[in-house]
Protein backbone atom coordinates (compact mmCIF):
# COMPACT_ATOMS: atom_id res chain seq x y z
CA UNK A 1 0.00 0.00 0.00
CA UNK A 2 2.85 2.14 0.93
CA UNK A 3 4.38 2.81 -2.69
CA UNK A 4 0.46 3.81 -4.13
CA UNK A 5 0.25 7.21 -2.66
CA UNK A 6 1.64 8.80 -5.66
CA UNK A 7 -1.13 6.92 -7.91
CA UNK A 8 -3.87 8.20 -5.12
CA UNK A 9 -2.14 11.64 -5.33
CA UNK A 10 -2.56 12.12 -9.05
CA UNK A 11 -6.85 11.19 -8.51
CA UNK A 12 -6.93 13.94 -5.69
CA UNK A 13 -4.61 16.54 -8.26
CA UNK A 14 -6.88 15.74 -11.31
CA UNK A 15 -10.32 16.31 -9.30
CA UNK A 16 -9.41 19.42 -7.79
CA UNK A 17 -8.21 19.96 -11.14
CA UNK A 18 -11.80 19.87 -11.89
CA UNK A 19 -13.08 21.55 -9.28
CA UNK A 20 -10.98 24.46 -10.25
CA UNK A 21 -11.47 24.60 -14.13
CA UNK A 22 -15.28 24.35 -13.48
CA UNK A 23 -15.82 27.07 -10.93
CA UNK A 24 -13.83 29.46 -13.21
CA UNK A 25 -15.60 28.53 -16.33
CA UNK A 26 -12.53 26.97 -17.97
CA UNK A 27 -14.99 23.41 -18.74
CA UNK A 28 -18.99 24.24 -18.81
CA UNK A 29 -19.96 24.02 -15.45
CA UNK A 30 -23.68 22.35 -17.08
CA UNK A 31 -21.69 19.33 -18.41
CA UNK A 32 -18.98 19.17 -16.04
CA UNK A 33 -20.04 20.51 -12.76
CA UNK A 34 -18.05 20.97 -9.67
CA UNK A 35 -16.68 17.82 -8.35
CA UNK A 36 -18.14 19.11 -4.77
CA UNK A 37 -21.53 19.75 -6.31
CA UNK A 38 -21.12 15.75 -7.56
CA UNK A 39 -19.78 15.04 -3.97
CA UNK A 40 -22.47 16.75 -2.55
CA UNK A 41 -25.00 15.00 -5.02
CA UNK A 42 -23.28 11.44 -4.53
CA UNK A 43 -23.61 11.62 -0.69
CA UNK A 44 -27.54 12.97 -0.93
CA UNK A 45 -28.07 9.91 -3.53
CA UNK A 46 -26.27 7.75 -1.41
CA UNK A 47 -27.11 8.60 2.24
CA UNK A 48 -30.05 11.10 1.95
CA UNK A 49 -32.29 9.90 -0.87
CA UNK A 50 -30.38 6.42 -0.86
CA UNK A 51 -31.92 6.84 -4.66
CA UNK A 52 -28.15 5.55 -5.91
CA UNK A 53 -27.81 2.90 -3.45
CA UNK A 54 -31.40 1.40 -4.21
CA UNK A 55 -30.11 0.99 -7.75
CA UNK A 56 -27.00 -0.40 -6.49
CA UNK A 57 -28.10 -3.49 -5.21
CA UNK A 58 -30.10 -5.43 -8.27
CA UNK A 59 -27.07 -4.50 -10.17
CA UNK A 60 -24.91 -6.03 -8.58
CA UNK A 61 -27.19 -9.43 -7.93
CA UNK A 62 -27.21 -9.55 -11.34
CA UNK A 63 -22.95 -9.28 -11.76
CA UNK A 64 -23.30 -11.92 -8.97
CA UNK A 65 -26.10 -14.32 -10.33
CA UNK A 66 -24.61 -14.30 -13.92
CA UNK A 67 -20.80 -14.58 -12.80
CA UNK A 68 -21.42 -17.49 -10.51
CA UNK A 69 -23.90 -19.34 -13.03
CA UNK A 70 -21.07 -18.61 -15.94
CA UNK A 71 -18.55 -20.15 -13.47
CA UNK A 72 -20.17 -22.64 -12.12
CA UNK A 73 -20.56 -24.25 -16.36
CA UNK A 74 -17.39 -22.78 -17.64
CA UNK A 75 -15.39 -24.36 -15.00
CA UNK A 76 -16.19 -27.96 -15.61
CA UNK A 77 -16.86 -27.55 -19.29
CA UNK A 78 -12.59 -26.08 -19.37
CA UNK A 79 -11.65 -28.99 -17.29
CA UNK A 80 -13.24 -31.52 -19.27
CA UNK A 81 -12.11 -29.77 -23.15
CA UNK A 82 -8.69 -29.48 -21.22
CA UNK A 83 -8.69 -33.35 -20.58
CA UNK A 84 -10.86 -35.09 -22.98
CA UNK A 85 -9.64 -34.24 -26.86
CA UNK A 86 -13.04 -35.86 -28.44
CA UNK A 87 -14.65 -33.18 -26.28
CA UNK A 88 -12.35 -30.49 -26.95
CA UNK A 89 -12.61 -31.06 -30.77
CA UNK A 90 -16.21 -30.93 -30.11
CA UNK A 91 -16.70 -27.73 -28.42
CA UNK A 92 -13.55 -25.58 -29.46
CA UNK A 93 -15.06 -24.18 -32.69
CA UNK A 94 -18.39 -23.18 -32.00
CA UNK A 95 -16.52 -21.46 -28.86
CA UNK A 96 -13.53 -19.88 -31.00
CA UNK A 97 -16.80 -18.73 -33.31
CA UNK A 98 -19.26 -17.25 -30.38
CA UNK A 99 -16.23 -15.62 -28.33
CA UNK A 100 -15.30 -12.77 -30.73
CA UNK A 101 -19.41 -11.60 -31.23
CA UNK A 102 -19.02 -8.57 -28.50
CA UNK A 103 -21.13 -9.94 -25.50
CA UNK A 104 -23.68 -6.40 -26.33
CA UNK A 105 -24.77 -7.81 -29.29
CA UNK A 106 -26.47 -11.28 -27.69
CA UNK A 107 -28.63 -8.34 -25.80
CA UNK A 108 -31.30 -7.63 -28.98
CA UNK A 109 -32.11 -11.82 -29.35
CA UNK A 110 -32.10 -12.51 -25.58
CA UNK A 111 -34.66 -9.74 -25.48
CA UNK A 112 -36.76 -11.70 -28.12
CA UNK A 113 -36.09 -15.00 -25.35
CA UNK A 114 -36.44 -13.52 -22.04
CA UNK A 115 -37.73 -10.70 -22.37
CA UNK A 116 -36.76 -7.46 -20.81
CA UNK A 117 -36.30 -8.44 -17.11
CA UNK A 118 -33.68 -9.85 -14.94
CA UNK A 119 -33.75 -13.15 -16.66
CA UNK A 120 -32.82 -11.46 -19.80
CA UNK A 121 -29.85 -9.29 -18.03
CA UNK A 122 -28.21 -12.48 -16.08
CA UNK A 123 -28.03 -14.43 -19.20
CA UNK A 124 -26.37 -11.84 -20.93
CA UNK A 125 -23.77 -11.19 -18.21
CA UNK A 126 -23.58 -14.95 -17.79
CA UNK A 127 -22.77 -15.61 -21.06
CA UNK A 128 -20.44 -12.78 -21.09
CA UNK A 129 -18.58 -14.25 -18.23
CA UNK A 130 -18.18 -17.88 -19.62
CA UNK A 131 -15.63 -17.08 -22.22
CA UNK A 132 -13.00 -15.70 -20.62
CA UNK A 133 -13.30 -18.52 -17.71
CA UNK A 134 -13.47 -21.43 -20.01
CA UNK A 135 -10.42 -20.37 -22.16
CA UNK A 136 -8.39 -20.07 -19.00
CA UNK A 137 -9.48 -23.19 -18.02
CA UNK A 138 -9.11 -25.73 -20.60
CA UNK A 139 -5.92 -23.66 -20.76
CA UNK A 140 -4.61 -23.91 -17.56
CA UNK A 141 -6.00 -27.73 -17.73
CA UNK A 142 -3.72 -28.03 -21.20
CA UNK A 143 -0.54 -26.22 -19.35
CA UNK A 144 -0.56 -29.02 -16.46
CA UNK A 145 2.92 -30.29 -16.43
CA UNK A 146 2.58 -34.36 -17.64
CA UNK A 147 4.94 -35.11 -15.00
CA UNK A 148 2.44 -33.78 -12.21
CA UNK A 149 0.33 -36.33 -13.93
CA UNK A 150 2.40 -38.83 -13.85
CA UNK A 151 3.10 -38.60 -10.06
CA UNK A 152 -0.65 -38.76 -9.50
CA UNK A 153 -0.65 -42.33 -11.84
CA UNK A 154 2.47 -43.57 -9.79
CA UNK A 155 0.78 -42.78 -6.71
CA UNK A 156 -2.07 -44.82 -8.12
CA UNK A 157 -4.41 -41.92 -8.38
CA UNK A 158 -7.41 -43.13 -10.94
CA UNK A 159 -8.52 -40.25 -13.92
CA UNK A 160 -11.28 -39.06 -11.68
CA UNK A 161 -9.06 -37.62 -8.66
CA UNK A 162 -6.29 -36.77 -10.71
CA UNK A 163 -8.85 -34.34 -11.94
CA UNK A 164 -10.29 -32.58 -8.67
CA UNK A 165 -6.47 -33.49 -7.03
CA UNK A 166 -4.02 -32.32 -9.55
CA UNK A 167 -5.67 -31.02 -12.86
CA UNK A 168 -7.88 -28.55 -10.76
CA UNK A 169 -5.57 -27.47 -8.20
CA UNK A 170 -2.77 -26.89 -11.19
CA UNK A 171 -4.35 -25.20 -13.50
CA UNK A 172 -6.25 -22.97 -10.84
CA UNK A 173 -4.10 -19.83 -11.01
CA UNK A 174 -5.36 -19.72 -14.95
CA UNK A 175 -8.95 -19.78 -13.47
CA UNK A 176 -8.69 -17.67 -11.62
CA UNK A 177 -7.34 -15.16 -13.77
CA UNK A 178 -10.06 -15.76 -16.06
CA UNK A 179 -12.40 -15.13 -13.53
CA UNK A 180 -11.05 -12.02 -12.61
CA UNK A 181 -11.37 -10.96 -16.31
CA UNK A 182 -14.47 -11.88 -16.02
CA UNK A 183 -16.20 -9.90 -13.14
CA UNK A 184 -14.57 -6.38 -15.51
CA UNK A 185 -16.76 -7.81 -18.17
CA UNK A 186 -19.62 -8.35 -15.85
CA UNK A 187 -19.65 -4.53 -14.89
CA UNK A 188 -19.97 -3.59 -17.89
CA UNK A 189 -22.28 -5.98 -19.74
CA UNK A 190 -24.47 -5.02 -16.77
CA UNK A 191 -24.83 -1.67 -17.37
CA UNK A 192 -25.04 -1.87 -20.85
CA UNK A 193 -27.90 -3.70 -20.33
CA UNK A 194 -29.53 -2.00 -17.59
CA UNK A 195 -29.08 1.46 -20.46
CA UNK A 196 -31.02 -0.69 -23.14
CA UNK A 197 -33.83 -2.22 -20.90
CA UNK A 198 -35.23 -1.88 -17.57
CA UNK A 199 -35.91 0.15 -15.01
CA UNK A 200 -33.38 -0.51 -12.37
CA UNK A 201 -29.62 -0.93 -11.65
CA UNK A 202 -27.02 1.69 -11.92
CA UNK A 203 -26.50 1.76 -15.76
CA UNK A 204 -30.16 3.04 -15.95
CA UNK A 205 -30.05 5.52 -12.81
CA UNK A 206 -26.99 6.90 -15.01
CA UNK A 207 -29.27 6.83 -18.33
CA UNK A 208 -32.19 8.15 -16.38
CA UNK A 209 -30.04 11.20 -14.63
CA UNK A 210 -28.78 11.97 -18.18
CA UNK A 211 -32.29 12.41 -19.42
CA UNK A 212 -33.40 14.09 -16.69
CA UNK A 213 -30.60 16.49 -16.57
CA UNK A 214 -29.20 15.64 -13.12
CA UNK A 215 -25.88 16.31 -14.46
CA UNK A 216 -24.50 15.93 -11.13
CA UNK A 217 -25.94 12.60 -10.17
CA UNK A 218 -25.35 11.20 -13.23
CA UNK A 219 -21.73 12.05 -12.87
CA UNK A 220 -22.27 10.59 -8.90
CA UNK A 221 -23.40 7.66 -10.65
CA UNK A 222 -20.43 6.69 -12.56
CA UNK A 223 -17.87 7.31 -10.16
CA UNK A 224 -19.79 4.83 -8.25
CA UNK A 225 -19.51 2.52 -11.23
CA UNK A 226 -15.45 3.20 -10.81
CA UNK A 227 -15.47 2.53 -7.28
CA UNK A 228 -17.82 -0.89 -7.52
CA UNK A 229 -15.20 -2.09 -10.07
CA UNK A 230 -12.10 -0.88 -8.33
CA UNK A 231 -13.68 -2.45 -4.83
CA UNK A 232 -14.57 -5.82 -7.24
CA UNK A 233 -11.34 -6.43 -8.33
CA UNK A 234 -9.44 -5.58 -4.53
CA UNK A 235 -11.73 -7.89 -2.99
CA UNK A 236 -11.27 -10.63 -6.32
CA UNK A 237 -7.42 -10.32 -5.44
CA UNK A 238 -7.92 -10.86 -1.83
CA UNK A 239 -9.95 -14.11 -2.73
CA UNK A 240 -6.96 -15.12 -5.03
CA UNK A 241 -4.16 -14.18 -2.71
CA UNK A 242 -5.60 -16.50 -0.22
CA UNK A 243 -6.03 -19.54 -2.79
CA UNK A 244 -3.05 -18.94 -4.31
CA UNK A 245 -1.02 -17.97 -0.92
CA UNK A 246 1.63 -21.40 -2.27
CA UNK A 247 2.81 -19.13 -5.24
CA UNK A 248 4.45 -16.80 -2.75
CA UNK A 249 5.41 -13.92 -3.66
CA UNK A 250 4.20 -14.09 -7.29
CA UNK A 251 0.70 -13.19 -6.50
CA UNK A 252 0.38 -8.81 -6.31
CA UNK A 253 -2.48 -6.96 -4.48
CA UNK B 1 20.64 -59.09 -29.47
CA UNK B 2 20.92 -59.58 -26.06
CA UNK B 3 24.12 -60.23 -23.56
CA UNK B 4 23.24 -60.88 -19.80
CA UNK B 5 25.55 -61.65 -17.47
CA UNK B 6 24.29 -63.17 -14.83
CA UNK B 7 25.57 -61.66 -11.56
CA UNK B 8 28.08 -64.70 -9.76
CA UNK B 9 27.38 -64.67 -6.18
CA UNK B 10 27.78 -67.66 -4.03
CA UNK B 11 24.27 -66.74 -1.93
CA UNK B 12 20.81 -68.07 -2.87
CA UNK B 13 19.79 -66.13 -5.32
CA UNK B 14 15.84 -64.89 -4.15
CA UNK B 15 12.98 -65.08 -6.48
CA UNK B 16 13.27 -61.78 -8.79
CA UNK B 17 10.71 -59.15 -7.99
CA UNK B 18 11.03 -57.63 -11.02
CA UNK B 19 12.10 -59.70 -14.64
CA UNK B 20 12.37 -57.52 -18.02
CA UNK B 21 11.34 -60.28 -20.76
CA UNK B 22 13.00 -58.73 -24.14
CA UNK B 23 11.25 -55.24 -23.66
CA UNK B 24 11.35 -53.08 -26.62
CA UNK B 25 10.63 -49.33 -26.95
CA UNK B 26 10.29 -47.49 -30.31
CA UNK B 27 9.13 -43.85 -30.75
CA UNK B 28 7.77 -42.75 -34.03
CA UNK B 29 9.98 -39.20 -34.62
CA UNK B 30 9.27 -36.96 -37.73
CA UNK B 31 7.53 -40.12 -39.10
CA UNK B 32 10.51 -42.18 -38.65
CA UNK B 33 10.20 -45.20 -36.09
CA UNK B 34 13.49 -44.55 -34.11
CA UNK B 35 14.55 -47.83 -32.23
CA UNK B 36 15.89 -47.06 -28.41
CA UNK B 37 16.31 -50.06 -27.29
CA UNK B 38 15.20 -53.84 -28.77
CA UNK B 39 15.65 -57.03 -26.60
CA UNK B 40 16.52 -56.33 -23.07
CA UNK B 41 16.20 -58.86 -20.40
CA UNK B 42 16.98 -58.80 -16.66
CA UNK B 43 15.95 -60.01 -13.64
CA UNK B 44 16.10 -57.92 -10.53
CA UNK B 45 16.33 -59.51 -7.08
CA UNK B 46 14.40 -58.50 -4.37
CA UNK B 47 15.84 -55.87 -1.91
CA UNK B 48 18.90 -54.90 -4.55
CA UNK B 49 19.70 -51.58 -5.12
CA UNK B 50 20.43 -51.85 -8.93
CA UNK B 51 21.46 -48.71 -10.89
CA UNK B 52 21.31 -48.52 -14.57
CA UNK B 53 24.29 -46.47 -16.06
CA UNK B 54 24.88 -45.64 -19.30
CA UNK B 55 25.42 -42.16 -21.46
CA UNK B 56 22.63 -39.57 -21.53
CA UNK B 57 20.02 -40.67 -24.30
CA UNK B 58 21.15 -44.24 -23.95
CA UNK B 59 17.72 -44.98 -23.23
CA UNK B 60 17.81 -45.90 -19.27
CA UNK B 61 14.82 -43.23 -18.09
CA UNK B 62 12.60 -45.04 -20.78
CA UNK B 63 13.55 -48.41 -19.75
CA UNK B 64 12.17 -47.37 -15.90
CA UNK B 65 9.53 -45.84 -17.12
CA UNK B 66 8.55 -49.22 -18.82
CA UNK B 67 9.52 -50.78 -15.70
CA UNK B 68 7.05 -48.46 -13.96
CA UNK B 69 3.91 -49.46 -16.21
CA UNK B 70 4.39 -45.35 -16.61
CA UNK B 71 4.85 -46.01 -20.46
CA UNK B 72 3.78 -49.37 -22.31
CA UNK B 73 7.02 -51.50 -24.18
CA UNK B 74 6.54 -51.67 -27.88
CA UNK B 75 7.23 -55.38 -27.15
CA UNK B 76 8.10 -57.99 -24.69
CA UNK B 77 6.87 -57.89 -21.12
CA UNK B 78 7.66 -56.64 -17.80
CA UNK B 79 6.79 -59.01 -14.89
CA UNK B 80 6.30 -57.41 -11.17
CA UNK B 81 6.02 -60.23 -8.49
CA UNK B 82 5.36 -62.50 -11.23
CA UNK B 83 2.76 -60.51 -12.61
CA UNK B 84 2.51 -58.49 -15.88
CA UNK B 85 2.72 -55.02 -15.35
CA UNK B 86 -0.05 -53.24 -17.45
CA UNK B 87 -0.12 -50.26 -16.30
CA UNK B 88 1.44 -47.81 -12.49
CA UNK B 89 1.41 -50.89 -10.09
CA UNK B 90 0.83 -50.65 -6.64
CA UNK B 91 3.78 -51.37 -4.65
CA UNK B 92 6.13 -49.39 -6.96
CA UNK B 93 6.82 -45.88 -7.52
CA UNK B 94 8.63 -43.94 -9.72
CA UNK B 95 10.45 -41.02 -8.34
CA UNK B 96 11.12 -38.11 -11.23
CA UNK B 97 14.33 -36.76 -12.10
CA UNK B 98 12.19 -33.48 -12.19
CA UNK B 99 11.52 -32.96 -8.92
CA UNK B 100 10.38 -29.44 -9.21
CA UNK B 101 7.79 -30.15 -11.25
CA UNK B 102 6.73 -33.49 -8.73
CA UNK B 103 6.12 -31.54 -5.85
CA UNK B 104 3.13 -30.08 -5.51
CA UNK B 105 3.37 -26.70 -4.92
CA UNK B 106 0.15 -26.22 -3.67
CA UNK B 107 0.32 -29.05 -0.96
CA UNK B 108 2.88 -28.34 2.40
CA UNK B 109 5.61 -30.18 3.17
CA UNK B 110 3.69 -32.51 5.42
CA UNK B 111 0.43 -32.94 3.11
CA UNK B 112 2.96 -33.49 0.00
CA UNK B 113 4.19 -36.62 2.00
CA UNK B 114 0.61 -37.13 2.73
CA UNK B 115 -0.17 -37.28 -0.49
CA UNK B 116 1.39 -40.71 -0.86
CA UNK B 117 -0.64 -42.37 1.17
CA UNK B 118 -3.14 -42.78 -1.30
CA UNK B 119 -0.83 -45.40 -2.64
CA UNK B 120 -1.37 -47.35 0.74
CA UNK B 121 -2.08 -50.94 1.34
CA UNK B 122 -3.87 -50.26 3.92
CA UNK B 123 -6.92 -48.00 4.59
CA UNK B 124 -5.44 -46.34 7.87
CA UNK B 125 -7.33 -43.99 10.24
CA UNK B 126 -6.75 -40.45 10.83
CA UNK B 127 -4.36 -40.80 13.57
CA UNK B 128 -2.34 -43.49 12.22
CA UNK B 129 -1.91 -41.25 8.64
CA UNK B 130 -0.57 -38.37 10.84
CA UNK B 131 1.41 -40.65 12.81
CA UNK B 132 2.91 -42.08 9.44
CA UNK B 133 3.34 -38.41 8.29
CA UNK B 134 5.61 -37.09 11.01
CA UNK B 135 7.53 -40.50 11.03
CA UNK B 136 8.73 -40.02 7.46
CA UNK B 137 9.11 -36.23 8.09
CA UNK B 138 11.48 -37.18 10.62
CA UNK B 139 13.32 -40.08 8.63
CA UNK B 140 14.11 -37.44 5.85
CA UNK B 141 14.81 -34.97 8.67
CA UNK B 142 12.36 -32.42 7.97
CA UNK B 143 10.90 -31.59 11.23
CA UNK B 144 9.95 -28.38 11.72
CA UNK B 145 8.97 -27.53 8.08
CA UNK B 146 5.93 -29.04 8.16
CA UNK B 147 3.85 -26.57 6.97
CA UNK B 148 6.51 -24.77 4.50
CA UNK B 149 5.27 -24.88 0.63
CA UNK B 150 8.11 -25.93 -1.62
CA UNK B 151 8.67 -22.74 -3.02
CA UNK B 152 9.67 -21.94 0.39
CA UNK B 153 12.32 -24.45 0.31
CA UNK B 154 15.70 -25.38 -1.53
CA UNK B 155 16.06 -27.95 -3.69
CA UNK B 156 17.46 -30.60 -1.25
CA UNK B 157 14.75 -30.29 0.63
CA UNK B 158 12.25 -30.66 -1.84
CA UNK B 159 13.99 -33.73 -3.39
CA UNK B 160 13.70 -35.10 0.48
CA UNK B 161 9.96 -34.59 0.75
CA UNK B 162 9.64 -36.22 -2.83
CA UNK B 163 11.57 -39.13 -1.42
CA UNK B 164 9.45 -39.45 2.10
CA UNK B 165 6.37 -39.12 -0.46
CA UNK B 166 7.31 -41.84 -2.16
CA UNK B 167 8.41 -43.99 0.49
CA UNK B 168 5.35 -43.71 3.01
CA UNK B 169 3.09 -45.97 1.26
CA UNK B 170 5.91 -48.55 1.90
CA UNK B 171 6.37 -49.66 -2.13
CA UNK B 172 7.82 -52.91 -2.37
CA UNK B 173 9.95 -50.71 -5.49
CA UNK B 174 10.88 -47.34 -5.53
CA UNK B 175 12.24 -46.47 -9.45
CA UNK B 176 14.28 -43.48 -9.12
CA UNK B 177 15.57 -41.49 -12.17
CA UNK B 178 18.47 -39.74 -11.74
CA UNK B 179 17.14 -37.91 -8.39
CA UNK B 180 20.11 -36.22 -7.56
CA UNK B 181 21.36 -34.75 -10.63
CA UNK B 182 19.96 -31.36 -9.97
CA UNK B 183 21.48 -30.91 -6.52
CA UNK B 184 24.64 -29.41 -5.31
CA UNK B 185 27.18 -31.81 -5.02
CA UNK B 186 26.90 -31.61 -1.22
CA UNK B 187 23.60 -31.79 -0.90
CA UNK B 188 23.72 -34.68 -3.40
CA UNK B 189 26.45 -36.71 -0.78
CA UNK B 190 23.82 -35.94 1.95
CA UNK B 191 20.97 -37.39 0.05
CA UNK B 192 23.41 -40.62 -1.39
CA UNK B 193 23.70 -41.25 2.38
CA UNK B 194 19.91 -40.88 3.42
CA UNK B 195 19.23 -42.94 1.04
CA UNK B 196 21.08 -45.65 1.39
CA UNK B 197 20.14 -45.19 5.17
CA UNK B 198 16.41 -45.59 4.51
CA UNK B 199 16.82 -48.81 1.98
CA UNK B 200 19.04 -50.53 4.70
CA UNK B 201 16.08 -49.71 7.31
CA UNK B 202 13.04 -51.01 5.67
CA UNK B 203 12.76 -53.28 3.27
CA UNK B 204 12.69 -51.94 -0.14
CA UNK B 205 13.85 -52.73 -4.06
CA UNK B 206 15.39 -49.87 -5.40
CA UNK B 207 16.12 -49.20 -9.20
CA UNK B 208 18.43 -45.98 -9.48
CA UNK B 209 19.28 -44.72 -13.00
CA UNK B 210 22.56 -42.31 -13.32
CA UNK B 211 24.76 -41.50 -15.70
CA UNK B 212 27.46 -40.63 -13.08
CA UNK B 213 29.25 -44.25 -12.48
CA UNK B 214 30.81 -43.24 -9.21
CA UNK B 215 27.22 -42.29 -7.62
CA UNK B 216 26.40 -46.29 -9.10
CA UNK B 217 29.18 -47.87 -7.55
CA UNK B 218 29.13 -45.92 -3.98
CA UNK B 219 25.41 -46.95 -3.86
CA UNK B 220 24.33 -49.74 -5.76
CA UNK B 221 24.68 -53.46 -4.88
CA UNK B 222 24.74 -54.00 -8.78
CA UNK B 223 25.70 -52.18 -11.37
CA UNK B 224 24.07 -52.67 -15.06
CA UNK B 225 25.43 -50.50 -18.21
CA UNK B 226 23.66 -49.52 -20.87
CA UNK B 227 25.31 -49.15 -24.61
CA UNK B 228 24.09 -46.16 -26.66
CA UNK B 229 21.16 -46.84 -28.62
CA UNK B 230 19.83 -48.60 -29.77
CA UNK B 231 20.73 -49.84 -26.70
CA UNK B 232 21.56 -53.42 -24.92
CA UNK B 233 22.78 -54.38 -21.64
CA UNK B 234 26.78 -53.82 -22.03
CA UNK B 235 27.90 -54.71 -18.57
CA UNK B 236 26.40 -56.54 -15.58
CA UNK B 237 28.27 -55.82 -12.54
CA UNK B 238 28.24 -56.95 -8.75
CA UNK B 239 29.45 -54.12 -6.79
CA UNK B 240 31.45 -55.66 -3.60
CA UNK B 241 31.74 -52.86 -1.05
CA UNK B 242 30.53 -54.02 2.45
CA UNK B 243 27.34 -51.85 3.72
CA UNK B 244 26.92 -49.44 5.50
CA UNK B 245 28.27 -47.40 2.79
CA UNK B 246 30.10 -44.23 4.28
CA UNK B 247 31.22 -41.26 2.07
CA UNK B 248 34.21 -40.38 3.52
CA UNK B 249 35.71 -44.20 4.28
CA UNK B 250 33.89 -45.80 1.17
CA UNK B 251 35.06 -43.10 -0.97
CA UNK B 252 38.72 -43.71 0.35
CA UNK B 253 38.56 -47.72 -0.12
CA UNK B 254 40.89 -48.77 -2.95
CA UNK B 255 38.11 -51.31 -3.87
CA UNK B 256 36.18 -48.71 -4.40
CA UNK B 257 38.31 -46.97 -6.96
CA UNK B 258 38.97 -49.92 -8.77
CA UNK B 259 35.23 -50.80 -9.65
CA UNK B 260 34.70 -47.30 -10.75
CA UNK B 261 37.76 -47.21 -12.87
CA UNK B 262 36.85 -50.70 -14.31
CA UNK B 263 33.33 -49.63 -14.95
CA UNK B 264 34.20 -46.16 -16.33
CA UNK B 265 36.39 -47.24 -18.65
CA UNK B 266 34.28 -50.13 -20.09
CA UNK B 267 31.60 -47.47 -20.58
CA UNK B 268 34.07 -45.44 -21.65
CA UNK B 269 35.84 -47.47 -24.23
CA UNK B 270 31.97 -48.88 -25.58
CA UNK B 271 31.27 -45.21 -26.26
CA UNK B 272 34.23 -44.48 -27.91
CA UNK B 273 33.83 -47.46 -30.04
CA UNK B 274 30.75 -47.00 -31.14
CA UNK B 275 31.32 -44.82 -34.25
CA UNK B 276 29.99 -41.18 -32.96
CA UNK B 277 26.74 -40.23 -34.29
CA UNK B 278 26.08 -42.79 -36.26
CA UNK B 279 22.40 -44.28 -34.08
CA UNK B 280 20.42 -41.33 -33.72
CA UNK B 281 19.99 -41.05 -29.93
CA UNK B 282 16.98 -39.71 -28.34
CA UNK B 283 16.43 -38.22 -25.27
CA UNK B 284 13.99 -40.17 -23.29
Amino acid sequence: MKKRWPGFLLIVVLLLAWEFASANRMIDPITFPRVSVIFAAWMKAVAGTGELTRQLMPSMGRIFAGFSLAALVAVPLGLLMGTIPMVYRLLEPITEFIRPIPSSAYIPVAILFLGIGNEMKIFVIFLACMFPILLNTYGGVRGVDPVLIDTGRTFGLSRVKSLWRIILPAALPNILTGMRISLGIALIVAVVAEMITGNSGIGYFILDMQRIFRVPEMFAGIFTLGLLGFLINFAFLRVEGHFLRWRGASVET
Amino acid sequence: MTITQEVQTDAPRPAPIIEVRNAAKRFSVNGQSLTVFDGVSCAIPQGAFLSIVGPSGCGKSTLLKLISGLEAPSGGEILFNGAKVTGPAQGMIYVFQQYTKSIFPWRTVIQNIEFGLNSHKKKLSRSARADLCRHYVKLVGLEGYENYFPYQLSGGMQQRVVIARALICEPAVLLMDEPFSAVDALTRAILQELLLKIWQTIPVTILFVTHDVEEAVFLSSRIISLSKSPAKIHEDVAIDLPYPRDQIATRADERFHELRQQLFASIFLQEKGGAPGASPSVKA
